[in-house]
């Protein structure tokens, strides 16, 4: 143990150089971007455009890590237990932030993460098959409650995002319609188109395609209007109080201090202003939706409550009831 | 200027063709890795492409996809390796044959049947592929599940000789299917409350584990003692090793059954190729008879097993370019690094950015192309392999197997699968039960239990829609006249006796 000595006193040495830095905190190693998604998927994307436009504001590099599983909730629990050091930063603002927590016990909450900065937001629209009569919201409700249960709506899988944004619209509608989920939105959608459901969630860049090519109507957007489909209703327009969106954006672990959360925040909406993000994202249908990361925080807590509430109320109520 | 013109002037573009180059073969080594699958390296590579051109970017990607699979038949053959889950089914005949000092000779024909599923599935695709995908949507729940029993019966055929061990096997195969969320519910089941099980166990560390370090162990257990049995390429006989034209002329009625079969397969979703090139092999086994040896080298194994994997390869893109919808996971990518340079993926892509769809023509055919044109010679370099004494290769094996385990989900977990299974692959062995039948009632059973448990939900817990459905009466048909002709044929082998 003779070199215990040397080691404190250097720990010791370290701590006196750094106090005074603590004012305007530097990163001094490797910042890893934690996605629970697997490589090439959507929050993948939007999380390496990010870290590759921010890396010329920052000294050290920045490091996109998949930890992919369990509908992001593996990441989600590995950041929430992180040191809380700005050196860990998770992709959240999706199925594993707003949804899952309110359908099963996870090892994490809201509260374990604080936001660093809102990135991007995605709508999502609900759509049904082209020449089944349901072109808009009033005509599903009505087939609904004509037929209770009848109807099917197909998700991503059970507790992601799309299906609590079905439970929500469920919920407000007053309509029962029968859920099967599916490994994913692209499965979903073929099965609509097979006509194999009746009604699902896509992007607007998919909606937008598949109405041009009129195979699916979109009938209305789950929070207000996008601007990619202005021709498509918003659930709030036509009175639904459902406001969800598919966001994406960076969190730390709660506990990490507020020098470094502003330094973050600030290189990170000085790189969405880059003209390497711009480019791409405008490009590639990804809506900058920059957001503060306390503001970041309250629009994800707002729609984790309004699934928390919709579920409380006996909405979803078959499988809701299952997975306890 | 023409679209067409337009693709291939711009694919002919030096930097284009050294990315093809240089994706192709780093395809096939990632492939030949043992637990490195091609998604993983078509995934890494998407944030390169975004800065490039849209030609150079679907050139590299698709580069990597089509000769990853083939890859994975090297590894399986020389090292009893699948270094992709899809090239699991190459194993039962192309180790046989390595280790029958044929292994040039099985990387060959691996080769030769890759590039005639390709060609194959990629002629669809040119030709076919509205009216095709237009077909695999009517497929829903009920189709899927019923097809999926029918794969699972046809397959049962590979549980070897005994019954009962083939359903044992199957039966643990299951079982472990079943650990992690359900998947209508989201319940977890047989997660001990871990939140690393709650997408169950993965293929990969299993696959990894049943065949490479479960030989790993028997090599062990055998002191390595078969440093003594030399694979030297000077003493590998050549004339054995040649390819004839006669022998692969023998292979093209299987391998167009195979193609067939993969290409199917390949534009239904949820299945894939591993499903592909087990049923062509089972397909291919019951055809051949009593005249084949598979199971012990027969040569059709790897032709088979490999033209249907690589089927899938063109057949995924069917749904992807038709419909906008990815056919599997890699094309799931692919669509992402396309929406990343600004095309947008749907129906209309034919008519809006027809230039992509040739470019993705081409490279996919430029690609297989270059596939054979590096893969040829190099197998004679690959099969020097088996000149390492099994003391030291075994050891880097075991190193690679536990890396590409850990690597596809950064999860230590699948590294205890891994270690796990080999064990279990071992007992097996030794106990002479099938390792096979667990493989297979592993991957079939989720897209089952998914497809049967929608079409209840959809029907509200009745089993009418199965009883009522086509493809389903059909498809009982065909069980009902394979099970009679059986009976029929052993009735007959017996009064000749």
């Amino acid at each position: 143990m003779n070199f215990a000595k040397p080691a404190l006193l250097a720990l010791g040495l370290a701590a006196t150089i750094a106090a005074p830095a603590a004012a305007q905190w530097v990163p001094e190693k490797p910042i890893r971007i934690i996605v629970g998604f697997a490589p090439g998927g959507g929050t993948d994307q939007t999380a390496r455009l990010i870290a590759s436009a921010a890396q010329e504001q920052f000294p050290v590099p920045l490091v996109v890590e998949n930890r992919p599983g369990a509908s992001g909730t593996l990441a989600a629990e590995m950041v929430a237990a992180a040191e809380p050091d700005g050196y860990t930063l998770l992709v959240a603002g999706g199925s594993e932030s707003t949804s899952v927590p309110n359908h099963m016990e996870t090892q994490y909450s809201l509260d374990d993460f604080r936001g660093v900065v809102r990135v991007n937001r995605e709508h999502m629209v609900m759509v049904t098959k082209k020449g089944s009569g349901l072109d808009s919201v009033d005509a599903v409700v009505e087939a609904a409650k004509e037929k209770p249960g009848e109807l099917a709506y197909g998700s991503s899988g059970p507790a992601g995002i799309l299906h609590s944004a079905f439970i929500v619209f469920t919920q407000e509608a007053g309509i029962d319609m029968t859920h099967v989920p599916y490994q994913g939105g692209s499965p979903a959608l073929a099965a609509l188109l097979g006509g194999h459901i009746d009604m699902t969630i896509v992007t607007p860049a998919q909606a937008k395609a598949q109405m041009e090519a009129g195979t699916i109507n979109a009938v209305a957007t789950t929070s207000d209007r996008s601007e990619e489909i202005p021709d498509v209703p918003s659930l709030t327009d036509l009175g639904y109080d459902v406001n969800l969106e598919n966001m994406k954006g960076l969190v730390a672990p709660a506990d990490t201090p507020d020098e470094v959360v502003k330094y973050l925040q600030d290189k990170f909406a000085q790189a969405m202003e880059s003209e390497a993000f711009t480019t791409v994202a405008d490009r590639s249908n990804i809506a900058p939706g920059y957001l503060s990361g306390a503001d970041f925080e309250d629009a994800m807590r707002s729609m984790s409550d309004s699934v928390a509430n919709a579920l409380e109320n006996g909405g979803g109520d078959d499988s809701a009831e299952a997975a306890q | 200027m023409d679209p067409m013109l337009l693709a291939l002037t711009g694919l002919t573009e030096p930097l284009t063709l050294l990315t093809l180059l240089l994706s192709v073969t780093i395809g096939l080594i990632i492939g030949a890795i043992p637990g490195l699958s091609v998604n993983i390296a078509v995934a890494l590579a998407v944030p390169l492409t975004i800065f490039m051109p849209t030609n150079q970017a679907m050139v590299m990607l698709i580069g990597l996809y089509g000769s990853g699979i083939f890859g994975g038949s090297v590894s399986a053959i020389l090292l009893n390796a699948p270094g992709t889950p899809a090239s699991a089914a190459t194993i039962f005949d192309g180790y046989p044959m390595a280790q029958r000092g044929l292994a040039t000779k099985a990387l060959r024909l691996s080769l030769v049947a890759s590039l005639f599923g390709s060609v194959f599935s990629i002629a669809l695709l040119i030709l076919l592929a509205p009216q095709l995908a237009d077909f695999a949507l009517g497929f829903g729940p009920v189709e899927i599940a019923s097809l999926l029993f029918f794969t699972f019966l046809v397959i049962g055929i590979l549980s070897g000789t005994s019954l009962v061990k083939g359903l044992f096997s199957a039966s643990i195969g299951m079982v472990l299917a079943t650990v992690g969320s359900d998947p209508m519910l989201g319940t977890p089941r047989f997660t001990f409350g871990s939140t690393s099980l709650m997408d169950g166990l993965t293929y990969v560390p299993l696959l990894v584990g049943l065949f490479a370090v479960a030989e790993i162990i028997e090599e062990a257990a055998r002191k390595f003692s078969q440093q003594t049995r030399k694979f030297d390429l000077s003493s590998e006989d050549a004339t054995a090793n040649r390819l004839s034209l006669g022998e692969i002329g023998r292979c093209v009625m299987p391998m167009t059954r195979a193609s067939a079969i993969g290409s199917c397969i390949g534009i239904l979703p949820g299945i894939g190729a591993t499903i592909a090139s087990f049923l062509a092999y089972a397909d291919a086994k019951r055809a051949a008879g009593k005249s084949g040896t598979f199971g012990k080298g027969d040569p059709r194994g790897v032709a088979v097993s490999e033209s249907a994997n690589n089927a899938v390869v063109g057949a995924t893109f069917i749904p992807t370019l038709a419909l906008g919808i990815p056919g599997d996971a890699v094309t799931a990518i692919l669509l992402g690094a396309l929406v990343l340079q600004g095309v947008t993926p749907g129906p209309l892509i034919f008519i809006n950015s027809p230039d992509v769809v040739y470019t993705i023509y081409f490279a996919l055919l430029a690609s297989t192309l270059l596939m054979g044109l590096i893969g040829y010679p190099a197998v004679r370099v690959l099969a020097q392999t088996l000149r390492i004494p099994k003391i030291y290769l075994m050891p880097c094996v075991a190193v690679i197997c536990v890396a590409g385990s850990y690597v596809a989900r950064n999860n230590i977990l699948d590294v205890f699968v891994m270690l796990g299974a080999g064990v279990l692959g071992f007992v097996f062995n030794r106990t002479g039960v099938p390792v096979a039948p667990l493989l297979i009632a592993f991957i079939i059973t989720p897209p089952f239990e998914e497809a049967v448990r929608q079409a209840l939900t959809r029907s509200r817990g009745s089993f009418e829609p199965f009883l009522t459905n086509p493809v389903t009466l059909s498809l009982a048909a065909v069980v009902v006249g394979v099970v009679a002709l059986s009976m029929f044929r052993r009735r007959e082998a017996r009064t000749a006796q």
